[in-house]
């Protein structure tokens, strides 16, 4: 312990010299706006700043990295709460939440919350990467891809509970969006998928151009055709982000959950935020006294999961840091920039370089506490948009999700799609159909055949695995439980209610 | 509605659903002796999707009367249909006009059919907007917007070269 607090010490002493501290801040400002715009995710911000940390020492380089990848995860629920744009997947349960306490006319609060839980999320997870980083590497390594394939498993389980009031319409919504993931270019036998021919399908249907055509372009045909939910009453109070430190207290329980969550699944090579932060809004929903009020504005389902994206963090650079085996695309990034100026990352840095190791700490540590202001400022800029006038503002979103779609490949196939995919939305959300488990369909469908045939092939089909290894039984077991229980609370629901509005 | 009417929409996606695993013929041939085929997956989703739109189409048609007599909202068929044709023709006329001109007529039409009104606000928002977008994303994050063909491309070009982006 004496050694651990030594280290940080020397970490922040380095991490606080002037140049680094400003790369910190330049990284963290780089990282939110790139998160925030739909079409640039967390990564490539990650993937450009790289190039410009070649002429830099060690420490700066690393440090702007750390700082673009903590903002660039919080980064996208800004966005995702104000204009019900995520600028990535895993700030998608966010959007959930926040963006309904927006059209409640509680964004100040929401994106109080949001600042705060990302914050506090990112703060235990490097609290936890300085402290207990060893250990747990050792712990996650004896994961294969049959626990992997038992947690997304419990992710995709927890749509049942997402589309509660009707479970054929979310289970229609999960098939249907699984289904997309499976178009394109098989990996195994690299047999093309439903291409039908199409030239752009063989690589399959970006998740973006699914994302921000059913969230973004829906939402603006909602408004056109004059369906949308009315615009909250009050849209001078809501410019300013409200920092809700005394009201998270009752909310510490989704808080630390969500957290804890963040850094299990994230600590899980491969896993990462986005399944973290699903697989967190699901628990959170079914441990909660209020399900049903999730998905209409619910500040614990919003803390969960933003809480566990960043999160996430501290969990993704364990393996890097004390394997030397990135755990993630963005620390397998990271992992370049080391490699670049000579270093080898695994547990010999430790005994070599301590001082690197935990200067890497301190950063992540600072990182997140400086998230606060910065993140407040951020969300300040951003909010400002919410008082130009709805033409104007729902002309640009359609022109930034055109950018953002061309964006992905430079084809304007792209484009097609996510129109596409934006009159879908706009007909799910009419015939109450809930878009969320679509999403979550396409995102974590392939992951999920993915694992699920690497297990098959090494455990020649034997279907017994997911029950005989302990971890997968018990996530197996909780995700049936999730189910039962969503079906019954389904045909309790449609006993009662006499129609039911979409996700 | 009628019953027919109600679960006319699930029983299309049993039918799409029993179609796609139809086209799945095929995709298992290449499948290794004692191997899971690369169609195991797909078929299980369809499977699944087929089987859900059913249960869907059987909840619908059982639904009682006052179930059934709920709607969804009523909609503003011309401006939602005019939209939809200004996306298209946007994405459309991008290749043909170029991203610049494209662009600077969509904002202006899409403005005026969501509801403004003022034609200087029109006007500004479409040309401002356009060179704003052309130097965050052409000159600052290097994206190779579409320039246009023929005439149209020579107009792209000069207008870059004017605004100092290319």
């Amino acid at each position: 312990m004496g050694e651990i607090l030594a280290g940080l010490a020397v970490g922040f002493a380095n991490a606080l010299q002037p140049l680094n501290l400003l790369m910190i801040v330049s990284g963290l400002v780089i990282g939110i706006v790139a998160g925030a715009l739909p079409g640039i995710t967390m990564l490539n911000a990650i993937v450009l700043v790289l190039p410009f940390t070649y002429f830099m020492g060690i420490v700066p380089a690393l440090l702007l990295m750390i700082g673009v990848y903590c903002g660039g995860v919080f980064g996208g629920s800004i966005t995702g709460i104000l204009f019900n744009i995520p600028g990535d997947p895993m700030n998608v349960p966010t959007t959930w939440e926040g963006y309904r306490l927006n059209r409640k006319g509680e964004t100040r609060y929401a994106l109080g919350l949001a600042i705060m839980s990302s914050a506090f999320g990112g703060l235990v997870s490097a609290l936890f990467l300085a402290f207990l980083a060893p250990p747990f590497a050792k712990f996650a390594l004896t994961f294969s891809t049959v626990e992997f394939f038992s947690i997304v498993v419990f992710g995709l389980a927890s749509v049942s509970v997402l589309g509660q009031h009707s479970m054929a319409a979310a289970l229609i919504s999960l098939c249907a969006g699984m289904f997309i993931g499976t178009i394109g270019t098989e990996a195994q036998y690299g047999v093309e998928r439903f291409t039908f021919g199409v030239p752009f399908l063989r690589t399959g249907v970006d998740f973006v151009t699914v994302l921000i055509g059913l969230f973004a372009i829906g939402e603006v045909l909602d408004q056109v055709a004059g369906t949308a939910e009315p615009a909250p009453e009050n849209p001078d109070a809501r410019a300013v982000p409200r920092l809700p430190l005394l009201e998270l207290w009752p909310l510490r329980w989704p808080l630390v959950r969500g957290t804890l969550v963040g850094i299990g699944v994230g600590g899980l090579a491969g896993a990462g935020a986005t399944v973290s932060s699903f697989v967190s809004y699901g628990l959170e929903k079914q441990l909660s006294k209020e399900p049903e009020l999730f998905g209409t504005g619910h500040a614990g389902g919003l803390v969960a999961s933003e809480s566990s994206v960043n999160g996430s963090t501290g969990g993704a650079m364990i393996h890097l840091l004390t394997l030397g085996i990135p755990g993630s695309a963005a620390t397998a990034v990271m992992m370049g920039a080391f490699l670049v100026h000579g270093i080898q990352p695994g547990p010999l840095l430790f005994t070599k370089q301590p001082e690197q190791v935990y200067t890497n700490f301190a950063g992540m540590i600072l990182v997140n506490v400086l998230m606060i202001a910065l993140g407040f400022l951020a969300a300040m800029s951003f909010a400002t948009l919410m008082k130009v006038p709805a033409p104007i503002l729902n002309t640009f979103i359609v022109v930034l999700c055109f950018l953002g779609a061309f964006a992905l490949r430079n084809d304007l196939a792209d484009v097609w799609l996510t129109m596409l995919f934006g009159v879908l939305g706009f007909y799910m959300r009419r015939w109450a159909l809930p878009i969320p488990p679509l999403i979550m369909g396409v995102i974590l469908g392939p992951l999920a055949e993915g694992y699920f045939l690497t297990s098959m092939v090494a455990e020649a089909n034997d279907l017994t695995v997911f029950v005989r290894r302990p971890v997968s039984a018990v996530v197996l077991a909780m995700s049936v439980g999730l189910v039962a229980w969503a079906m019954v609370k389904s045909a309790r629901a449609r006993r009662l209610a006499p129609a039911e509005p979409a996700g | 509605m009628t019953v027919l009417r109600r679960a006319a929409a699930p029983l299309a996606g049993v039918a799409a659903g029993v179609v796609l695993l139809l086209a799945s013929r095929g995709l298992g041939d290449v499948a290794a002796p004692g191997q899971l085929s690369p169609a195991f997956w797909p078929r299980l989703v369809l499977a699944g999707l087929a089987l859900a739109c059913l249960v869907k189409a059987v909840q619908e048609a059982r639904a009682s009367a006052v179930r059934a007599a709920v709607g969804p909202p009523p909609l503003a068929r011309g401006r939602l249909t005019a939209a939809i044709a200004a996306v298209v023709l946007y994405v459309l006329a991008t290749p043909w006009l170029g991203f610049p001109l494209a662009n600077t007529l969509f904002i202006a039409g899409f403005m005026v059919l969501c509801g403004a009104r003022g034609p200087v606000v029109v006007g500004l928002n479409a040309v401002g907007g356009t060179v704003a977008l052309l130097y965050v994303f052409v000159k600052l994050v290097y994206l190779p917007l579409p320039k246009g063909a023929g005439l149209f491309e020579d107009l792209t070009i000069g207008l870059l070269r004017a605004l100092r982006i290319f």
